[in-house]
């Protein structure tokens, strides 16, 4: 005699899902009959609540027009950072990625270990991330968060030295001079611009409590900042740069960063291309700040999942690779070798706005090319051809 | 098995590949675009609410695409999964009851087949009720009864919720218990 059947049995007998061998008992057994009749009653007053779930053919916004809102959605994300991350002179890109990075390393221990203070990050190495920039969008937005953020960051930031505006060089010599580094440019170019960025100098002091509230609020409280990074100050000095002008270009400080301007400006100088090199920001941090824990927040934060994260956590020197996010899905990137070392040539393949930027690292300078159009052997031909 | 699931192979739901294209996802949002939306349109009532969450839906696989996923993924269940997740959020979300009362009763028109204006009132008032327990019970039970109501089968479910289909039966007993009694307390708080 077959064991009696089970409520989930006999739950399942009802949609006709019970295997074969089982219903074989259901047929001789009254009382499971009898529990299967009760169980009816019941699942039906249940399936007859739920009816309007499997009701009927509502009408449907055609797939293709939900694809077009779709495909626009991501395109607003995505274009709107790259062209962001693209186009903005290497030292605001420069402070932007040290900010994320301060950001990322900014979660220091004690006062205590102020004075234990190493120069912990010094950049010798680019490395690309895909990543979503949902996150950082909501951080850096209009938005309720982005107002939280703005008002964290100022209240976080001491700031040591402002860059000032940039000044304009008649010479490689001259610009070498005004940054106190070797300014190198292509052989045989003629730069239609050559200016100079003055230095900056910030402390950080990060509040946990807020920072924690910001990741809350951005839906991730799942991302946890450990107690103890409450309090200490992170020092990021970013020296003075220069940003080295080929064909038509916008003059610095003219804008472009922003969305509206960005498509004026692309008609404008097609032909474009900047050569900006600056020397390695360098960020001081307590020493015994996890500073890959922390990078894996930073990371999850961007779309990482915990594995990704983790793994590339594992796999980078934190204190002397330049972490670059790009946007997923919007543009490739490959190492190639350059100047010497090896590269980073980063490309957006669109059809309306093509660019191209190019980036490494040598002696200690960080050099960046980008323009728009889809040559970017063009960047590759210019780093190969620096003194 | 409901209509919209016709396209699906029978052995149950597409599997995606490491190796898909951009390209590739646009056929794949064509192919299960009626099918996400539909589901949350019965879920949420509300159709702009329902194309919203429905192109979220998709956007949280695109911005993962195709790396973050395993060759093979059941990329049906996947959408149905996280579609029914959003749609519980979202009924969850409108804490002020008032507006989801009123919301509930303008789609109620559309919704019903009764010409009575007292019985779509009733209609409506029940839908909500039923919108809301579901909303307030244990995630993995509402989505059980959501997708087994939807018309998939035991098999479906379980590749969905990655589960045993051998404990779908057993699982469905509970769930029902559970919204029965949700909804009884809603129908007494009233």
């Amino acid at each position: 005699m077959q064991k009696h059947l089970t409520d989930g049995e006999l739950r399942a007998a009802l949609d006709g899902e019970l295997e074969t061998g089982r219903l074989q008992h259901l047929e001789v057994c009254p009382d499971c009959q009898r529990r299967e009749q009760q169980l009816k009653v019941e699942s039906m007053k249940v399936s007859s609540r739920l009816a309007f779930l499997s009701s009927g053919e509502e009408p449907v916004s055609s797939a293709q027009a939900a694809w077009n809102r779709f495909f626009q959605k991501t395109q607003d994300k995505e274009i709107s950072m790259v062209k962001r991350w693209f186009t903005i002179p290497v030292v605001r890109f420069a402070t932007a990625a040290t900010v994320i990075l301060a950001l990322i390393l900014a979660f220091p221990s004690t006062r205590a270990l102020a004075g234990e203070l190493l120069n912990l990050f010094r950049v010798q190495q680019v490395t690309v991330v895909p990543v979503d920039f949902t996150g950082l969008e909501q951080l850096t937005g209009d938005g309720a968060l982005g107002n939280q953020f703005t008002a964290l960051i100022s209240d976080s930031i001491d700031m040591r030295q402002e860059p000032g505006e940039p000044v304009a060089a008649a010479s490689a010599e001259e610009a070498s001079q005004l940054a106190g580094f070797n300014v190198r440019i292509p052989a045989g170019t003629t730069p239609s611009q050559i200016n100079v960025t003055g230095g900056a100098a910030f402390s950080m002091t990060l509040d946990r409590t807020k920072a924690q509230a910001l990741l809350d609020e951005a839906g991730r409280s799942d991302l946890v900042l450990p107690a103890s990074v409450d309090g200490a100050e992170i020092s990021v000095d970013i020296p003075a740069s220069v940003s080295v002008a080929f064909g038509t270009c916008p003059k610095p400080g003219s804008g472009g960063s922003g969305n509206h301007e960005q498509s004026t400006t692309q008609r404008r100088y097609p032909d474009c291309v900047i050569l900006a090199q600056i020397p390695s920001p360098s960020v001081n941090a307590p020493a015994n700040l996890d500073i890959e824990a922390l990078a894996r927040i930073g990371l999850e934060f961007t779309g990482m999942s915990p594995e990704e994260a983790a793994e590339l956590t594992s796999t980078v020197n934190w204190t002397s690779t330049l972490l670059v996010p790009i946007p997923r899905n919007a543009a490739i990137h490959e190492q190639v070798s350059v100047d010497g070392v090896t590269g980073t040539l980063i490309q957006r393949s669109s059809e309306e706005t093509p660019q191209f930027a190019l980036l490494w690292v040598k002696d200690g300078i960080i050099y960046a090319i980008s323009g728009l159009g889809t040559n970017s052997q063009q960047a590759i031909d210019m780093a190969n051809s620096l003194p | 098995m409901i209509d919209s699931m016709k396209h699906l192979k029978k052995d149950g739901f597409e599997a995606i590949s490491a190796e898909q294209s951009p390209a590739e996802f646009e056929a794949l949002f064509m192919g299960h675009w009626a099918q996400v939306y539909r589901l949350l349109r019965r879920l949420v009532g509300d159709p702009a609410e329902a194309e919203d969450l429905a192109l979220e839906t998709f956007l949280r696989l695109y911005r993962s695409w195709p790396h973050k996923y395993p060759n093979g993924l059941n990329i049906g269940g996947w959408l149905y999964r996280v579609a029914t997740n959003m749609g519980l959020q979202s009924i969850r979300s409108w804490k002020r009851r008032e507006r989801y009362e009123l919301t509930a009763g303008r789609y109620a028109l559309e919704e019903t087949a009764q010409e009575s204006p007292a019985e779509i009132l009733a209609q409506a008032e029940e839908r909500q009720r039923v919108r809301l327990a579901l909303a307030s019970m244990n995630e993995r039970q509402s989505q059980l009864l959501i997708l087994r109501n939807s018309g998939l089968a035991y098999k479906e479910i379980a590749q969905a919720l990655d589960l045993s289909p051998a404990s779908i039966g057993p699982l469905l007993v509970r769930a029902e218990r559970e919204f029965e009694k949700q909804y009884r307390a809603l129908a007494q708080e009233e």
